[in-house]
């Protein structure tokens, strides 16, 4: 919705001299109105000068000038001591130990796209980062990483946000006054500041954000121009360039592709309605922008990944998080090929299909509820304790231990099964218990049981159901073949399924995932496949299989699945998250970093910050009223200076509601940096009412108000810098910057006077506090005792961002061996086994709606 | 057909026009005489006589009552959540406090018709499958309430449909998709708040219909009935049911678009007129139904003046207006050094401390004081007990000794001899929390850290502590945490107690605390007074406080059901059916109850709502390019009626996407009622262009037009027959399900799981191929 509704259009082409655009004569002051005459003489274009065309960026030298002059300041700002502080800072715990990763090619998972974190790699890289720092804690300091130069991408992009929103402003049929207030507010945020300089995702998001607003203005004045020129397609591919690599930053880009694609699709409703453009005309036009905005972005944002996956190609703490195919395609996590078909007496390792919890999993530890017997669990690496014998439980007469005197007999549906976990001799069982986590009536226990010599009872038997094979391979849909056959295993007796889920077991049995028999099974939760094979009676040539390859397609799609749940999966709280309503009123902050009585807080700065949300709230008012006033019949909206500036502040409004009540709808943890992509809007906004307010205005007036604000953001700026820059401070000073309660910076870490910074350089460890058993005096009170006097904010810790991915989501706890054949009381176990040995009962499912007072723990109970 | 195409010539080129006419949009309809079709087919003339009409309305009526009352009687267990609101009846009748996430309107009804046959409440509706006739209840009559509600809703959803001008025949085309629909049908045999609320909707709807069309006569006496009609029935769905609230927001959002076009200049209506419908519509649909809401709530918490199971949700000095309650009867106030035990709120663990210390170090490596434990302990105990120990000089007697709000206390643990404290360093579980331990009471080296702020739950300065009702949170005085408890248990070393720590957020609902008795005091009145039981007169409260308090609750714990329930189903199955909800099931003789609905009826809803949206989308596209495929009138036939019942379905149905309760099949069934509606008039529009116009009555302002007629010819009876027949042979094909008799075998359960996705009981076992 930016400058494309125009002011007034011509009713028709002039018929003299055909015009160069079907829709859009050129603006000359020869044919432009009174009002645009007097905008154009306001920029400075009187008659007699060159007349320029509306479209496209038209900047004189003395502005050129003036923009190198702003961004220097802008470098000077953003590069301040960017060594400072020389420790770690925040989410640099994270996106540093990320570059590491790429360096050393360990495959990991983050829940943002690459292209930023493979930018700062890049810097590393070429710095000759060599990936062995850890980047464990906020505060450590750097030995032998480029940090400078890792933190100069954010901080150069950054930069360069600066002389964008310039650009943007002036294409957007602003004042130079106007940009260069925009340019300065942007340069003297806080906020933007700090962010900028440490190694973060936002700053490149935002300058991404900027780049593509910034095209997409160039594109649609060349649209007014002259559709179709050379110009008009390298604005619209730039466009959907920059597109694709806000959304490689972070997913945030999503925000700018639908602000993008609302412009868009108001463009094409205008054209729609145009009835001089033919069918086939709108057809090209739409095509157009389908390939540029739809196409090129989506191949952008994948090529982004085939890099990524190039550069990881070795195994590495995510691998857990990926599905077998895969990891097998990472080196260090292959898997020998193992025989295709699966006989009575092949042993087997069984994994489920549906959660990443692994193998089906037995070892020497018995549950310490229900029936006591051993544990059956879902563990996730290979050992030895996966390997299960599969043994026909239907021979007439002679023991299912007899098969390798038997012919070969392949593993058929409706076949009736045990399976006997090798290391202990015990079979796969399940009884009439209630599991020990999932304490629910439909689901029963699953347990290895069993003596060795004794050959079970029928609580052992499972019967075999293929639900699915390969397409590839035919066989795999009539008989078991390993990795390519889906089945479930239904238990003879009970009808239950075997069944896993995303429930852990209790330290007593590793946290490995639970298994259970479910009478109501999730389909999709009680799959299971072979992944390896072996059976003596198979000859060494017969036929073996492996994972198939995963190609870049399937690893692509798999990998944004992964990121998607484990996305909206952060709900933890952090100690500075805060909600999207904090935002706009800059509530509050967040602490980056606090060391050697100095600390970072992030921090907007407080006068661009609530002048931005001003004006979003004045456009609000104004343009309900507005539409109050159409629906009485007052013809506001045919006045040329409303039509200008709503367009232009509809189209940054546009944007900032788009950047920012999308997260009222996600319950993930969220952050104040959140708004920063919203808040870029909001200040261009700002500056878009200003151009309006002093439209009236001699241009010298209109200097000097905009040279009053940046004074006040300066002044604003200077004042909260230390917090900004990490810089010496004192107490009081920082008490007299606390302007609202909220802001829960911790002034008591700072020294009393600079004086005391003097000679302290740094200390080479983190502090850490360290608890004083016997720290306070005894203080003797009689009558009413005086409040001791406490800082309210003792919080002043910095922690990095949650990373779900942080930790291997299987730890790594070591299956037991196989320890002696553990000591039986066949007796004892048998007479539980007899009674457990129930006929067939269907089980009564009605159950009532689980409202509060039906729960079984008290919820809210008070006697 | 060549004439309806004359119209659609005809009509090319004026729609324009038409509203920029301005003021005299509603006199000047000339032209329209060419659409007058007098060659009305035979069969559309007689079905739509008033005659024909109240013939079919009373043949529906008839059916829709014998398929809802059918075998009412069977089965004669609790089934499904005739646990809760049967419970709620006998709650009703015996006067004992009760709380549910509902508001009380269905309830009352139900305990209404239970007092009504004679039902003394002396069942608890325990579980489902608990038999009736054992216990003797008479449930029938509980259930008739719902059925009758169920069957009426069938004419009511006719008339809704014939007041918006369509024929009869489409008319009974909706109707018919609500009458044979077994999920209607199940959901009205039981004792159970959606055939309640589906009735007050559709009344509601049918009210605005009324509403609507006296447009031209506005502020006449049925103008002014029906708009109060609108807003009681409005109230009547919203007190009956949670989700009725939805019903308010459909309703408001319809007015909303109507006084935006009253608004318009185009219109020619001033301010003042513009304000008068305002103020109307505002009392007529929020004061009246605010009214209302409030006496239901009323004559709820009249009704429940005894002491009952829903005490403990509420706060104390609620309770103490509930007779016979335990607070009412045993809170005292405290004194120093009485001698008490503490409970926490949330988890119900006392206070308790024994001799055994910390360990010096933790498995993560963390180091804590090694100072005694104090952990959280479900079971009594002389380790729970703690003396309140002053800071302050106290008088020898009297109520000075009383300890009050924001006093600053010490605890004591009376077995070890050693005071509370805590202090900076981490607790054993949480690094973020402080560790809470205790001190010798002789040493007071830490004495700073023993002191704890008692800062009482909504307490007025000086208010005095007592026990039970007295919630507190206790705040350490140097380090401003407050103690606070989670169900966390700790390791071995604490016996696998709940760990008690101290939270830097004062404000977190864990850390609320209670009196749970005083064991001891020095105080002889009450030592007295802790024997002697007698019977307490129930304070008052004012009645808006209570309303408060409940409507907080209650949107509290409707957010907190969020356990999992394995026939609960996410909002993009509903539409399609693609699950169901088992009620019921009784292995002698393989029978059960499953709520599904009719298919046929279900995707001819959501296949109309699709056609709708792709009529309109496609009109707009062809609007905008100067091309007018349908009339003027049938369009706005469309856009005016077909959208309201379009605002009354998405209304009803997508904020079920924002909602991270429990949900399940049967909160669609508002929206089904609505989207039988869109499909009528759908069906209406793809059979023939001809409307029956006006429908609105004539008022003073407005030139008569004249009159024309729907003609769908043949065809529609024709079709709606075969539609009937079918819904009718698969609703026959279902019941076994939605009745719950007679039994089936495996393989008639395959036959009827039509949707693999169905989870029915009893069915065959397939093994082999799958």
């Amino acid at each position: 919705m930016s400058a494309n509704v125009r002011a007034r259009r011509p009713p028709s082409p002039i018929p003299s001299q055909p015009p160069r655009s079907q829709r859009f004569p050129t603006l000359t002051h020869s044919r432009s109105d009174a009002d645009e005459r007097r905008t154009l003489a306001s920029k400075g274009y009187i008659p007699g000068r060159k007349p320029h065309p509306s479209g496209g960026v038209y900047v004189t030298s003395a502005e050129w000038k003036l923009l190198i002059l702003i961004t220097l300041i802008a470098v000077g700002i953003r590069l301040f001591r960017l060594s400072q502080p020389n420790s770690v800072v925040f989410d640099e715990v994270h996106f540093g130990k990320f570059a590491s990763k790429y360096i050393k090619s360990q495959y990991f998972v983050d829940v943002h796209p690459p292209l930023a974190k493979l930018l700062i790699t890049l810097a590393g890289f070429v710095f000759g980062y060599d990936g062995n720092f850890d980047f464990k804690d906020i505060g450590k300091v750097y030995e032998r990483v480029p940090y400078i130069a890792m933190r100069l991408v954010p901080a150069i992009l950054g930069v360069a946000t600066v002389p964008l929103s310039y650009l943007t402003l002036r294409a957007l049929d602003c004042r130079a006054t106007t940009s260069v207030l925009a340019a300065l507010f942007i340069t003297f945020e806080n906020g933007l500041i700090t962010q900028s300089r440490h190694i973060l995702l936002d700053s490149p998001l935002i300058f991404f954000t900027a780049l593509t607003v910034f095209f997409w203005v160039g594109f649609c004045n060349e649209d007014k121009q002259q559709p179709f020129s050379d110009h008009w397609w390298l604005w619209l591919t730039l466009t959907g360039l920059s597109l694709g690599a806000v959304v490689s930053c972070k997913w945030v880009g999503l925000f700018t592709i639908a602000t993008v694609g609302f412009s868009t699709v108001y463009q094409l409703w205008l054209l729609l309605g145009d009835m001089r453009v033919s069918a086939r005309l709108f057809f090209r036009h739409f095509m157009a922008r389908a390939l540029c905005l739809i196409l090129v972005p989506a191949l952008f944002y994948m090529f982004m990944f085939w890099i990524h996956f190039a550069i990881l190609s070795g195994s590495g703490d995510g691998d857990g998080f990926m599905s077998s195919e895969f990891q097998h395609t990472l080196r260090g996590r292959g898997m020998a090929d193992t025989y295709a078909d699966v006989a009575i007496g092949s042993v087997v390792t069984i994994r489920h299909v549906n959660t990443q919890g692994g193998y089906l999993h037995s070892h020497p530890h018995n549950y310490p509820t229900g029936s006591q017997q051993q544990q059956v669990t879902l563990y996730p690496h290979r050992d030895s304790n996966n390997d299960w014998r599969i043994l026909n439980a239907t021979t007439d007469g002679s023991e299912p231990q007899d098969w390798a005197t038997l012919p070969l007999t392949y593993v058929a549906p409706g076949m009736r099964i045990k399976l006997r976990h090798a290391a202990t001799d015990k079979a796969l069982h399940s009884h009439d218990f209630r599991p020990p986590v999932s304490d629910v009536d439909f689901q029963n226990e699953v347990s290895a049981y069993g003596v060795p010599g004794y050959s079970g009872d029928m609580n052992d038997d499972w019967i075999f159901e293929i639900y699915e094979g390969s397409k590839k391979d035919p066989q795999s849909k009539r008989r078991l073949r390993t990795l390519r056959t889906h089945f479930r295993l239904r238990h003879a007796l009970t009808g239950c399924y075997l069944f896993s889920h995303k429930v852990k077991l209790p330290d007593w049995a590793y946290e490995q995932q639970e298994v259970t028999c479910n009478k109501n099974a999730v389909l999709a939760n009680s799959l299971w496949y072979v992944e390896t094979a072996d059976n003596v009676l198979l000859p060494p040539d017969a036929a073996k299989v492996n994972y198939r390859r995963p190609g870049f397609l399937s690893k692509f799609l798999e990998l944004q699945q992964v990121m998607w749940t484990t996305n909206a999966g952060l709900t933890d709280r952090h100690t500075f998250d805060s909600r999207p309503d904090a935002w706009p009123r800059l509530r509050r902050g967040i602490n980056f970093w606090v060391k050697d009585h100095k600390q970072i807080y992030l921090l907007g700065n407080p006068m661009v910050w609530w002048l931005s949300t001003a004006a979003v709230f004045s456009y609000i008012v104004v343009r309900g009223l507005l539409i109050l006033r159409a629906k009485r019949g007052c013809k506001d909206f045919e006045n040329t200076k409303v039509v200008k500036y709503d367009t232009l502040c509809g189209f940054l409004f546009l944007g900032w509601s788009l950047h920012y009540f999308p997260f009222f709808l996600m319950s993930r943890q969220l952050f104040l940096h959140h708004y920063f992509p919203a808040l870029y809007f909001a200040i261009l906004l700002s500056c878009g009412v200003f151009d309006l307010v002093t439209s009236t205005l001699r241009p010298r007036i209109r200097l000097q108000i905009a040279a009053v604000l940046v004074i006040i953001a300066i002044w604003n700026f200077i004042y909260l810098s230390p917090l900004a820059y990490g810089l010496p401070w004192t107490k009081a000073k920082c008490q007299n910057a606390r302007w609202l309660k909220t802001w829960d910076f911790s002034c008591n870490d700072f020294y009393d006077s600079y004086d005391q910074y003097k000679g302290i350089d740094y200390t080479p460890q983190p502090s850490q506090i360290v608890p004083t058993p016997h720290g306070r005096g005894a203080v003797v009170v009689e009558g009413p005792v005086p409040i001791v006097s406490v800082d309210p904010n003792t919080l002043g810790k910095a922690e990095p961002g949650h990373d779900v991915f942080a930790e291997n989501p299987h730890p790594d706890v070591k299956s037991d061996p196989a320890v002696e054949p553990v000591q039986y009381d066949p007796v004892v176990s048998d007479v539980k086994e007899i009674s457990s040995n129930q006929p067939l009962v269907i089980p009564k499912q009605a159950l009532p709606l689980n409202r509060l007072r039906r729960s079984k723990k008290p919820l809210l109970l008070q006697h | 057909m060549s004439g309806v195409q004359d119209v659609r010539q005809r009509n090319k080129g004026k729609g324009i026009n038409r509203d920029a006419s301005g003021p005299s949009s509603a006199v000047d309809y000339d032209d329209h005489n060419v659409a007058y079709l007098p060659s009305r087919s035979y069969i559309e003339s007689f079905l739509n006589t008033e005659e024909a009409s109240a013939a079919v309305v009373a043949i529906l009526t008839i059916i829709a009552f014998f398929t809802r009352f059918y075998k009412i009687n069977h089965p004669d267990q609790v089934v499904f959540d005739e646990v809760h609101f049967g419970k709620f009846a006998s709650y009703y009748i015996r006067r004992e406090y009760y709380f549910d996430v509902h508001p009380p309107l269905a309830k009352l009804l139900f305990g209404l018709a239970g007092w009504f046959v004679g039902y003394d409440g002396h069942f608890d509706f325990e579980n489902i499958g608990d038999s009736y006739t054992e216990n003797h209840v008479p449930y029938v009559g509980l259930r008739a309430l719902p059925a009758i509600l169920g069957s009426l809703t069938v004419p009511i959803v006719y008339a809704i449909m014939k007041e918006c001008g369509y024929s009869t025949i489409i008319a009974a085309f909706s109707a018919i998709i609500i009458l044979f629909d077994n999920a209607h049908v199940a959901q009205s045999r039981l004792i159970l708040l959606d055939a309640t609320l589906i009735f007050f909707l559709s009344l509601t709807m049918y009210s605005y219909v009324r509403f609507k069309k006296l447009r031209y006569q506005e502020f006449s006496p049925q103008w002014w009935g029906w708009l109060l009609a609108t807003g009681t029935f409005m109230a009547c769905t919203w007190a009956s049911k949670v989700n009725g609230i939805l019903t308010v927001v459909a309703v408001g959002v319809a007015v909303l678009i109507d006084l935006w076009d009253i608004l318009d200049y185009k219109k020619g209506h001033s301010m003042q007129y513009f304000w008068k419908h305002f103020i109307a519509r505002a009392a007529g649909l929020i004061a009246l139904p605010l009214v209302i809401y409030l006496s239901v709530f009323w004559v709820h918490l009249a009704i429940l003046s005894n002491t009952g199971p829903g005490d403990a949700f509420m706060s104390p000095s609620f309770q103490e207006t509930l007779r016979g309650n335990e607070l009412l009867m045993k809170s005292h106030e405290i004194r120093y050094y009485d001698t008490v035990t503490i409970k926490h709120k949330d988890t119900q663990v006392y206070l308790h401390s024994h001799p055994e210390r910390y360990p010096l170090k933790y498995d993560d490596g963390r180091i804590s004081s090694q100072g005694q434990q104090v952990t959280g302990y479900g079971h009594e105990d002389s380790n729970n007990q703690w003396q309140i120990i002053p800071t302050k000089a106290l008088p020898e007697t009297g109520r000075g000794r009383i300890v009050r709000h924001e006093d600053v206390i010490q605890l004591l643990h009376v077995n070890t001899g050693t005071v509370l404290m805590t202090h900076d360093v981490a607790s054993p579980l949480m690094a973020t929390n402080e560790e809470f331990t205790t001190w010798p009471k002789d040493d007071h080296s830490r004495y700073n850290d023993t002191l704890f702020h008692l800062r009482l739950s909504d307490a007025a300065p000086g208010e005095a502590w007592k026990s039970k009702s007295g919630h507190f949170r206790l705040i350490h005085v140097p380090t401003k945490v407050a103690m606070w408890s989670h169900p966390t248990q700790l390791p071995d070393w604490a016996f696998k107690q709940q760990e008690i720590n101290g939270n830097k957020n004062a404000n977190e609902k864990g850390a609320v605390w209670y009196v749970n008795e005083i064991v001891d005091s020095q105080d002889p009145d009450l030592k007295a007074k802790l024997e002697e039981v007698e019977m307490k007169e129930p304070k008052r409260l004012n009645f808006f406080k209570k309303f408060g308090e409940l409507q907080l609750l209650m949107l509290q714990h409707n957010a907190g059901l969020t356990a999992s329930h394995p026939y609960a189903s996410g909002p993009i199955n509903w539409p399609f059916l693609l699950s169901g909800i088992s009620f019921w099931t009784q292995n002698e003789g393989q029978k059960q109850i499953y709520l599904i609905g009719n298919i046929i009826g279900w995707w001819a809803s959501v296949g109309g709502i699709c056609i709708y949206i792709g009529i309109l989308g496609a009109d707009l596209l062809a609007r905008r390019r100067g091309l007018e495929p349908i009339p003027d009138d049938v369009r706005n036939r469309l856009w005016n009626s077909t959208g309201f019942f379009i605002i009354v379905w998405a209304v009803h149905y997508f904020p079920f996407y924002l909602m991270s309760r429990q949900l399940f099949i049967h909160h669609y069934l508002p929206s089904h009622v609505a989207s039988a509606l869109v499909a009528g008039s759908v069906l209406s529009f793809v059979l023939s262009e001809t409307i029956n116009t006006p429908v609105s009555a004539w008022g003073p302002s407005v030139k008569p037009r004249p009159t024309t007629y729907a003609d769908h010819g043949v065809k529609a009876p024709v079709m709606v027959a075969v539609f009937a027949i079918a819904m009718f042979s698969l609703y026959l094909f279902i019941s076994p399900l939605t009745y719950g008799t007679p039994g089936l075998t495996g393989e008639q359960v395959n036959a009827r799981r039509l949707l693999s996705s169905w989870t029915l009981h009893f069915a065959a076992k397939e093994s082999g191929n799958i």
